[in-house]
């Protein structure tokens, strides 16, 4: 069964994906540490696509997730223009934040706490794919 | 939960300590980062946040930290107290738990 939500694209959608993801975790028996990092990973890109793909006006963020064998899947797929976050490298702004100046750690933790984190374009829309191994 | 933040100084005002509950993300963040806006207008040693009560922290959270470096500067010490486990590991991943403190409550 394959779970859907579609929320609009402004930084007020985290309760909505918050429980997205809770449910599909429940359901997928994942531990408390994997849901938060999902969770987490979700949020992250999410907020991405609002602040930077869609650039703070609106649009369909859409959701769809489900469990398949020793796996829980998870797809974001938004309409903004193509972005693949797996070419962004986080190292440097990351060794920047250090000293206290702006950067994005959004994206390093998203791909850092999932198992298995893909990009595709397809039909004109951005897919990112997030996985989790069941426990 | 929804986000909440209660700031407190010392009787000396050299300390200022901001209790966070709930989930801090990007709704909730410009609330604390404004926070800390106004509390660095004041001269402090030591920024305090008690992070027992807080559940999650995205990114957005995190660049509340840097903001409070930034605001406060480098010789006021940020210390962290009582961070939840995936809170932690979400700070100790991005390497900022090396410019703040980590204490658990008894060490207060």
């Amino acid at each position: 069964m394959v779970e859907r939500l579609t929320v609009r694209a402004t930084t007020a959608a985290g309760s909505e994906v918050a429980g997205f993801v809770q449910a599909l975790s429940e359901q997928g028996g994942l531990t408390e540490r994997q849901s938060y990092r999902l969770r987490l990973a979700v949020d992250e890109i999410v907020t991405n696509i609002v602040l930077h793909g869609y650039r703070g006006q609106p649009g369909p963020v859409r959701l769809e997730g489900g469990t398949e064998g020793d796996r829980v899947w998870l797809r974001i797929v938004d309409d903004a223009p193509a972005f693949d976050p797996t070419t962004h490298d986080p190292r440097p702004r990351l060794a920047a934040q250090a000293d206290g100046r702006e950067g994005g750690f959004g994206l390093f933790l998203a791909m850092s706490g999932v198992d298995d984190f893909s990009y595709d374009r397809t039909d004109g829309h951005n897919r990112n794919t997030l996985v989790m191994r069941r426990p | 939960m929804k986000f909440q933040a209660k700031i407190q100084a010392d009787d000396d005002a050299r300390t200022v300590t901001i209790r966070l509950t709930g989930e801090l993300d990007s709704g909730s963040a410009p609330t604390l980062n404004e926070m800390i806006g106004q509390a660095a207008q004041h001269p402090v040693d030591r920024l305090v946040l008690l992070m027992d009560r807080l559940d999650y922290l995205s990114s957005a959270g995190l660049r509340c930290l840097v903001f409070a470096h930034q605001k406060f500067g480098p010789g006021v010490e940020i210390v962290l107290v009582g961070t939840k486990r995936e809170v932690a590991e979400t700070i100790q991943l991005t390497g900022l738990d090396r410019s703040v403190t980590m204490q658990d409550p008894a060490d207060v």
